[in-house]
């Protein structure tokens, strides 16, 4: 099975077309999204979740899922994300 | 922490910020997106090393104090996102599917689903999250990076999925009284009645009780033991009563005529003496229900069990609606009416009882308006639980009040 982690995430809902970052500073985990920026924490689940996808054979609908993951920890972003602000060029 | 005014923001043109460009007159959903800043990037965009320190520099981040390790998400196709499922587990649970087990997900059309691993059963309930959930496989954690990438390096990711809700487990009670109903559509009443004469009847193998019967396969079984069932040419049958009876008084009267001790009932003269009078297996059956097997010197014995013996005859003779007096009776199985003259014993057994919680309390007190403790307690001890006592029960379901100085228990609502 595969390993990976759960990003929660405040409810913004996506387009699908942001781009963004993590990065860990201090050990805490840095989001940068488009123009926000959201620190947040790891949290290690107490009751790790199973992903299941349905496994169909072919067309037919089998009712069966499969485990593909489980997951153990995650990132948690809870914070109101703050707007990254551009610096004004300066005058010479 | 000031925040800065959404409004009027310049921009440094770089390279990296494809310049700003104004939001197509595109549906209000786009526009939304542009305004939080979210670019509608052409193409799908990984980004170089000097676009990150760009961005974090923009951001007031230092580098220098972030792990060397970035990781890009971007998201995956859309059709993965949308058949992904997250079931939360117990930690046992979860150990069993790291060992390779299965769960099974048990229920009719008309039953609320529930989950079940080979012991036990859990409720699923569907739960909303308020915060979005990605699922992101390589995803690493500050531990997980530790200190052995010491070259600044940039990874992409994919999010594999998103979800705003997961199912959750609780665990319940297995819903057995399913199991007691399926077999009592076909009681067995011995080899040469007519009714086994024809097959239409509707018998149980194994994998038809697990299929229909919402509770884990040792919980099943456990049951099966409890209600005497046995297995007839493979199907799982449970005995009328009254054949059961049948059966029963063949052993005891033997026991008598022979004069062995309930403790020490030989296996093999039972089969001969009664082996002309019932099937074999079923003298062995009706010896397994009421006893406890065991070896000595390599004969097969059985310990009677006296207690379960009285409670079947008990149950016999109340089955015939007779009001004994008697100062005893037996816990769970009958109910003794101390201000009726002479005092009565009547049958109310628990398994005819519903299993819901609401539905036990409304009959018991409609058999019996005021209940002592002592009384009521056989009667919903079954349905405890780790969480539940008997007296959390009768907080929740029932009122107390004093009757002739002792206390009593009475329905919350009035009983029609």
């Amino acid at each position: 099975m595969a390993s990976g982690t759960l990003v929660s995430w405040p409810g913004i809902t996506w387009g699908g077309r942001g781009q963004t970052t993590a990065g860990h500073f201090q050990g805490v985990p840095v989001l940068i999204v488009g123009h926000h920026i959201l620190y947040g924490k790891v949290v290690r689940l107490e009751k790790p979740f199973a992903v299941l996808t349905k496994a169909s054979a072919g067309e037919e609908p089998t009712g069966n899922y499969s485990v593909t993951a489980l997951i153990k920890r995650k990132l948690l972003f809870k914070t109101r994300p703050k707007p990254i602000i551009t610096n004004v060029a300066k005058k010479a | 922490m000031p925040q800065a005014p959404p409004t009027s923001r310049v921009l440094r043109r770089g390279s990296f910020w494809r310049a700003f460009r104004k939001a197509r007159p595109a549906s209000a959903f786009s526009q939304l997106l542009s305004r939080l800043g979210f670019r509608k990037a052409k193409r799908l965009n990984m980004r170089t090393r000097e676009e990150v320190e760009a961005t974090l520099q923009v951001a007031k981040v230092n580098p220098a104090e972030l792990l060397p390790v970035v990781q890009c998400l971007s998201f995956g196709s859309e059709a993965e996102a949308a058949e992904c499922r997250l079931l939360q587990l117990e930690p046992e649970l979860c150990a069993e599917l790291e060992a390779g087990r299965s769960l099974m997900i048990r229920g009719d059309r008309e039953e609320h689903a529930v989950l079940c691993s080979k012991d036990k059963t859990y409720d699923m309930k569907i739960a909303d999250t308020s915060n979005t959930l990605l699922f992101i496989p390589g995803c690493e954690t500050p531990e997980q990076l530790g200190a052995d990438k010491p070259t600044s390096n940039i990874v992409h990711l994919q999010i594999a999925g998103v979800s705003k809700n997961f199912w959750e487990l609780r665990r319940c009670r297995p819903k057995l009284k399913k199991l007691k109903k399926l077999l009592m559509e076909n009681p067995y009443e011995g080899p040469d009645t007519e009714q086994e004469q024809t097959s239409a009847n509707k018998k149980y193998t194994t994998e038809d009780l697990l299929d229909q019967v919402q509770a884990s396969e040792e919980e099943i079984m456990h049951q099966l033991e409890t209600l005497k069932a046995c297995q007839i040419e493979g199907y799982w049958r449970i005995l009328d009563f009254d054949y059961e009876m049948k059966l029963l008084n063949h052993v005891t009267q033997l026991i008598y005529t022979e004069s062995w001790s309930f403790n020490k009932v030989p296996l093999s003269v039972c089969l001969q003496e009664l082996g002309p009078l019932e099937p074999e297996n079923m003298i062995e059956h009706i010896l397994m229900s009421y006893g406890r097997k065991y070896i000595d010197e390599g004969d097969t014995y059985f310990e009677m069990n006296e207690e379960k013996i009285c409670r079947a005859i008990a149950q016999m003779l109340l089955n015939n609606a007779v009001k004994f007096s008697l100062s005893e009776f037996q816990e769970g199985l009958a109910l003794a009416d101390h201000s009726s003259k002479p005092e009565t014993i009547s049958l109310l057994n628990i398994e005819d009882l519903p299993e819901d919680n609401q539905e036990r309390f409304n009959n018991l007190f409609k058999i019996r308006e005021k209940w002592t403790e002592a009384d009521i307690v056989p009667y919903i001890q079954d349905l405890c639980s780790e969480k539940q006592t008997t007296g959390a029960l009768l907080t929740k379901y029932a009122r107390s009040s004093m009757q002739n100085g002792i206390k009593v228990y009475n329905s919350r609502r009035p009983i029609s």
